[in-house]
């Protein structure tokens, strides 16, 4: 089991009220297997990601990722699991603007200290179909190629599980179907978890299984 | 309607914090300058009024004769009010005792300006009137020495006074060669009855005059037609008394400390304009896609602005005017009226300032700002072309008129803004080639190889944070080491053993029993030096127009006087002792050099020499120092008295009027009263100094908060994506720590040397003192860049690390 999710809740403080994002949240999903979160828009979808990749703390509720309690970890402790097993792809790509495409892809190796990272990312680049433009800087690519690089670097980390919010959100339909095609074709390649939070149904389609969340809780 | 919106968005940006930075900083700036403005004008305005009242006049004439009158009198000057009055020296007796007593006759016109502040048997009373016929005025310490009681008779030549009145303060105390002794104070027209003033007696008449500018000028040009040798003519300038030098170089700090706070308030301006630019770059793309005209959305704006002005202008003055009673609160004892109010010229600077702040440093963002296109609503990538250099130019622009506005000399300005600009192109320059090329990759295994990628990889921005830091670091050093060292070694020119009596009028035969008294008494005294009275002319004794236009108390002595320094030529040996020597100010005044033969007539007679050494002379020591020195082989044949000065501690303060009675023709005075008001002033005005201190400082706080806070925006969003790919907090942090640190200690370390430069200009320039060398800025610099900066750095980081790296991407 690569993800086990029991009893989900999170809470947010709004003036003296609190309002629940996330109710009785429970799920598994196997290794290699992928996952679509749908919903519509505040359904608390991202914030289900958010959580399930150690980047946020539910109020209450268990998450074991790759066998790790996530639930029970401290900060340091999340960041180290995230650098190990964890890799990410965002609807607005958050590249850092002041490196080229292949110092982004190398920063998951670099953080590591994995020997040549710069060959890993070429290759990875390579992979996504950028190699001659390596050396570009993010506001030099286009959003489609971005994003590709945003997944090069998240097929970079070696990760047990990739999540990516909205990956085709920011994309037109003909980089979208690219991106997700890309998206699926690297996973099976390297076996990894896929959980894909997506208002895009053929992308949700093509995942092995699919939560729909509203108002908080899982509705099918 | 664009009004209302205008105010709308100033509340809102208010309330949002983001206006924080610009309007600290404005309200600091107004408030020092117009702190500092308002304060030296009233202080100027003050001491003009005292240097009238000491002179008596707006202006003053001395001479030998009393012809003057009459050809006075003849014209017809108009607006101008004149009195006459006669200075001389005569012994006074009382039914008991006698002593030798300055006497000045007064006509009925006096006290020209000011009033006099007497005593008698009812009690202490001002007056604005010359002294009854046949009565006197005394101070209380010839009063002491003759033993009088009000109502008493004195003897003066021929004639006896009544003792009328205690003289506890005289407007004119500037009164010529005859205030060294006790004063009296008569009426003019008793002074025929006296008989005192025969032909050929020492006798010196002073002609005051009192009147509007111009006028004055007229009556000056007149008397320069009328002057004979020996007359002098002074006027009201600036005040060249110790008191006086203590204040005018006080001034010349604040204004100095209010310049650097305002440009280190200035750059601050800048970054925080530039910040809110780039966060109104959507709204002005979302009014201009809303059917709003450019025209429109600039009007908007500068109403925005206008409302800051208003805003921080209203606080700033507030603050301002309570800095400066602060200020005049700690002097206002040490003058003898209420300070004047300040004129208009405080507001008009403040004013000048906020605008060319404005003009400068803001308005050239908001113009970029205005160029954006409205495809930013469509499309978040469009480019926002900020145009950097036009906004640098005006900057720069800006800084010049700044620094012209507070010196007021274009050479200085040009001098020091082209000097900023050199240092900062080479500093940033240097900087830029210092942190060396961009290796492949963040470096992010670690913690120090990531913090030195960084480093290189922002080469330009942190060529600039260095820059900005240097800056801030350098000021802060020079005002702090202002206020230290120049303002120390101010303080520590007053010892505690300054002499604090001058004895003057020593006979020959007098000098060795003083001498003895003195040693008998443990008083130690600084050398008796001969004096007299001395006319010197250059080259030609028969050319008038080589005659040096005032005479000299000149000395002979083989050994150079303590803080007397040779700057050029050689001091007296035993083959070199035919020559002068003279201070540089007179050698510097009337083009005297080196080998440059003089003529000195004493009385009847006439050396004939030559200039052999120049010297500077430390004019503050309380000891007699003199402008010309002669050898004594040159002055074997010439009679004269002596003069000394020496210290008498408070316990044995009785000695100065045993000394007066043993000694009768020698007049001793006390300077006690002058040196502790010095020391007080200087202490009061350190205090007014350490303020401006604290807000310099608080400024370039400000400034290297802002250049931090600025970058962090980008360092945000890339720590929220290293943390979010597995980077801990830990290593976020500990690399941005080492980060800062090496860049606070380039800055510091650079400031160091921009502080030494400061310095040294300050010293040499402003201060008009020998430079010197302190080694403990070295030591600041770096400390201060690495605590600073780090410690501001923490503070930033820390705020960055609580968040979760989720809401950070999401912000």
């Amino acid at each position: 089991m690569i993800l086990e999710v029991n009893t989900l809740r999170k809470e947010v403080s709004s003036g003296d009220s609190k309002l629940v994002i996330l109710d009785d949240v429970s799920f598994n999903l196997l290794e290699g297997q992928s996952l679509a979160i749908t919903g519509p828009s505040g359904s608390g979808k991202s914030t289900l990601l958010g959580l399930l990749a150690g980047l946020d703390t539910a109020t209450s509720g268990e998450i074991y990722l790759n066998g790790e309690a996530l639930h029970e970890l401290d900060e340091e402790q999340r960041a180290l699991l995230r650098k190990r097993k964890v890799g990410f792809v965002f609807q607005s790509f958050e590249l850092l603007p002041s490196l080229t495409a292949l110092e982004n892809v190398m920063l998951p190796s670099e953080l590591k200290d994995e020997d040549e990272p710069e060959e890993k990312a070429k290759y990875f680049l390579d992979r996504v179909g950028l190699k001659e433009r390596e050396h570009h800087y993010p506001n030099q690519l286009s959003g489609g190629e971005q994003q590709r690089v945003a997944i090069a670097r998240a097929f970079a980390c070696s990760a047990k599980i990739l999540f990516a919010d909205e990956p085709t959100g920011n994309l037109d339909p003909k980089n979208g179907e690219m991106v997700s095609d890309l998206l699926f074709e690297v996973n099976s390649e390297t076996d990894n978890a896929l959980v894909v939070v997506t208002h895009d149904h053929d992308l949700a389609d093509r995942c092995d299984k699919k939560i729909n969340l509203k108002l908080g809780k899982i509705v099918e | 309607m664009l009004f209302k919106l205008s105010f709308k968005i100033f509340l809102r940006e208010l309330r949002s914090g983001y206006l924080t930075s610009i309007l600290v900083s404005l309200v600091l700036a107004i408030t020092i300058v117009s702190g500092i403005s308002l304060f030296t004008d009233r202080l100027e305005k003050a001491l003009s009024a005292e240097t009238e009242e000491f002179l008596g006049g707006n202006l003053k004439f001395e001479s030998n004769q009393n012809t003057a009158k009459r050809e006075i009198q003849r014209q017809d000057f108009q607006d101008i009010d004149f009195m006459e009055m006669v200075l001389f020296a005569s012994v006074i007796f009382s039914e008991e005792e006698m002593q030798l007593s300055s006497v000045k006759a007064v006509d009925n016109a006096y006290p020209l300006i000011g009033e006099l502040e007497l005593q008698n048997k009812s009690g202490k009373f001002l007056s604005k009137e010359s002294p009854e016929l046949g009565t006197v005025w005394m101070d209380a310490r010839l009063q002491n020495l003759l033993n009088l009681s009000y109502g008493d008779k004195i003897f003066l030549g021929d004639s006896e006074f009544i003792f009328a009145a205690t003289i506890l303060y005289e407007p004119d105390r500037a009164s010529g060669n005859f205030a060294f002794a006790p004063k009296t104070i008569m009426n003019f027209e008793d002074v025929d009855s006296t008989n005192i003033i025969q032909p050929g007696s020492r006798v010196e008449y002073n002609y005051l005059f009192k009147g509007p500018e111009d006028e004055i000028a007229n009556v000056r040009n007149y008397l320069e037609t009328i002057k004979e040798d020996g007359d002098d003519i002074e006027v009201l300038s600036e005040d060249s008394s110790s008191l006086g030098k203590t204040i005018d170089r006080s001034e010349n700090f604040f204004l100095l400390g209010g310049l650097i706070a305002v440009l280190l308030s200035a750059c601050t301006i800048g970054i925080a304009s530039q910040r809110f630019t780039r966060r109104h770059v959507s709204y002005v793309a979302m009014l201009k896609t809303l059917g709003m005209k450019t025209t429109q959305i600039r009007t908007m704006y500068f109403l925005l602005f206008l409302f800051m002005t208003f805003l921080t202008l209203l606080f700033g003055l507030m603050l301002g005017w309570t800095l400066q009673s602060q200020f005049i609160n700690l002097i206002s004892s040490y003058f003898p009226t209420q300070l004047p109010p300040p004129g208009y010229y405080p507001i008009l600077i403040t004013c000048l300032t906020v605008l060319i702040c404005q003009f400068g440093f803001i308005y050239p963002h908001i113009t970029k700002l205005i160029t954006i296109s409205p495809m930013r609503v469509l499309k978040d990538d469009v480019s926002f072309d900020y145009g950097f250099i036009p906004v640098f130019l005006m900057g720069l622009a800006a800084f010049f008129l700044l620094l012209y506005l507070y010196t007021n000399q274009l050479t200085l300005s040009l001098i020091i803004f082209f000097g900023v600009i050199g240092f900062s192109a080479i500093g940033i320059g240097s900087i830029y080639l210092l942190l060396g090329k961009n290796k492949t990759g963040l470096g992010a295994s670690g913690p120090i190889l990531l913090a030195l990628s960084e480093l290189r990889r922002r080469k330009f921005g942190n060529s600039f944070q260095i820059f900005a830091f240097t800056i801030a670091i350098g000021l802060t050093l020079i005002t702090f080491s202002a206020s230290q060292n120049l303002l120390g070694s101010w303080q520590t020119s007053i010892p505690e053993d300054s002499p604090n009596n001058f004895a003057i009028n020593i006979t020959p035969e007098d000098k060795e029993n003083m001498q003895f008294f003195l040693q008998e008494n443990e008083i130690e005294s600084k050398p008796f030096y001969p004096v007299t009275n001395a006319t010197i002319f250059k080259k030609d004794r028969q050319n008038e127009e080589d005659k040096i236009d005032r005479n000299f108390n000149i000395t002979w002595i083989e050994e150079l006087p303590e803080q007397n320094d040779i700057l050029k030529g050689e001091w007296f040996d035993e083959n070199l002792n035919n020559g002068i020597s003279i201070s540089d100010d007179i050698s510097e005044r009337y083009q005297l050099e080196i080998g440059d033969e003089v003529f000195i007539k004493i009385g009847e007679e006439i050396i004939k020499s030559y200039v052999q050494s120049t010297r500077t002379v430390n004019w503050d020591n309380f000891s007699p120092n003199f402008f010309i020195i002669g050898h004594p082989s040159l002055f074997k044949s010439i009679s004269s008295t002596y003069i000394t000065s020496f210290y008498i501690p408070s316990d044995k303060q009785y000695l100065a009027a045993e000394l007066m009675r043993e000694f009768r023709t020698v007049s001793v005075f006390s300077i006690e009263e002058l040196i502790d008001q010095i020391k007080e002033i200087i202490e009061q005005v350190s205090q007014a100094l350490n303020s401006i201190l604290l807000l310099t400082s608080l400024s370039a706080l400000f400034l290297a908060f802002s250049a931090l806070q600025d970058g962090f925006s980008v360092r945000k969003h890339q720590s929220a994506v290293l943390r979010t790919l597995g980077a801990s907090n830990t290593l976020i942090k500990q690399s941005t720590l080492f980060e800062f640190t090496l860049l606070g200690l380039i800055s510091g370390t650079l400031g160091a040397l921009v502080a030494y430069a400061g310095v040294y200009f300050i010293e040499s320039r402003v201060f008009e003192t020998t430079a010197s060398f302190y080694p403990e800025i070295s030591i600041m610099g770096p400390l201060l860049g690495i605590i600073v900066v780090s410690s501001l750095c923490y503070y930033l980081i820390s705020g960055i690390a609580k968040q979760s790296p989720k809401k950070l991407l999401m912000q």
